[in-house]
């Protein structure tokens, strides 16, 4: 059951479950190869998304969605203070804790 | 003697360095090859006319084909159903006074996106068009620029290639100066010798006619001379007397 392509050069999709973990470990984790990765999934976005001729507003949409979910779970800890509630809250503090 | 090598040396050198002169030039430019390389993004693609599609504005439609063959058209609705669903029973998306605010917000956000997006769209498009209108005459400008320096150029190597006709005009003009120069001197050179020969033609003459004067003026004075006196009166004498002769022959004539 010997792979055509090596491991190390299938991309995410391609890659069958079972190898999941052995082929995150081969990715490369120097600073470069961090940098690089984020600048080839900047690059994949914008020119799909925003570097076309008639752009449309999901372009920016999807990066704010993804910030207030981002934001939503960094706040999750002082949020899941307000559950359970069925009357408005009386006191006062600061943070996120203004909600309840 | 030093310096006799050195011109030895000069001259040895100077066919070696003609030739190299005339071979240098030559060979670097015909081994030195240029673009050797295949050409990539040229020329460079053009911009993609629409983004990836997206649906409800947020999810890429990618999402909704990579669920298409196990759960048909539905499947990511309902999924997004059940997945909300599930966040707000199990309070892991708390409901808080700022949902309400959200609701009101992102409410007002669509509507305003949905009434006036086309005509925001259009407006920016043609911002877009002027700024390429613009590009494209500064490209356009500068294509025809080079090409009319092109033609600048294929105009003058073809002059340069015509120059022989300069050079036959002044080597004929050279060899005009040549002929006429040497056709002149050639006269003049004929004038002289003619001039002296003529010199000595007029001084035989003058030679001559100097000596038949000489000659016929001696022989004058000596005849002259030789008359003596008594023969000159006999001489008088005789022609009275034919004269009168002849007179009275005369008066007889035209009497009768």
């Amino acid at each position: 059951m010997a792979s055509l392509v090596p491991l190390k050069e299938k991309k995410l999709m391609e890659v069958k479950l079972g190898e999941l973990p052995s082929w995150i470990l081969m990715r490369n984790f120097t600073p470069s190869g961090i940098v690089g990765a984020f600048q080839r999934g900047y690059d994949r976005y914008y020119n799909k998304y925003i570097n076309v001729r008639k752009g449309s507003i999901s372009g920016i949409n999807m990066v704010l969605a993804a910030y207030v979910v981002f934001s939503y779970c960094i706040s999750y800890k002082e949020l899941s203070k307000c559950s359970g509630m069925t009357q408005l809250p009386v006191s006062r503090e600061a943070g996120v804790d203004w909600l309840c | 003697m030093l310096s006799r090598v050195v011109l030895s040396a000069a001259a040895a050198a100077a066919p070696c360095v003609k030739n190299a002169a005339v071979l240098g030039p030559g060979v670097l430019q015909a081994t030195r090859v240029f673009h050797t390389g295949q050409p990539r993004l040229a020329p460079v693609p053009p911009l993609p006319e629409y983004g990836g599609k997206v649906r409800l504005g947020l999810i890429p439609e990618e999402f909704f084909q990579f669920l298409y063959p196990k759960t048909g058209v539905t499947g990511p609705y309902v999924l997004g159903t059940g997945l909300s669903l599930y966040f707000l029973s199990k309070e892991i998306y708390v409901i808080t006074p700022e949902t309400f605010s959200t609701i009101t917000v992102v409410g007002l956000i669509v509507y305003v996106i949905k009434k006036y997006g086309a005509s925001i769209g259009e407006f920016l498009d043609k911002l877009n068009e002027q700024k390429i209108a613009q590009l494209e005459e500064v490209k356009q400008a500068t294509i025809k620029q080079i090409q009319d320096a092109i033609d600048m150029e294929k105009a003058q190597q073809a002059l340069a290639q015509k120059r022989h006709y300069l050079f036959d005009v002044q080597r004929n003009n050279i060899a005009l100066a040549l002929e006429v120069t040497y056709r002149e001197r050639l006269h003049r050179a004929y004038k002289e010798v003619k001039n002296r020969l003529d010199y000595h033609i007029s001084v035989q003459n003058m030679m001559r006619r100097k000596e038949q004067e000489h000659m016929i003026d001696w022989v004058e004075k000596h005849v002259v001379q030789s008359i003596s006196a008594q023969q000159e009166k006999e001489t008088i004498a005789k022609c009275i007397s034919d004269l009168k002769l002849l007179a009275k022959k005369a008066q007889a004539q035209p009497v009768m």
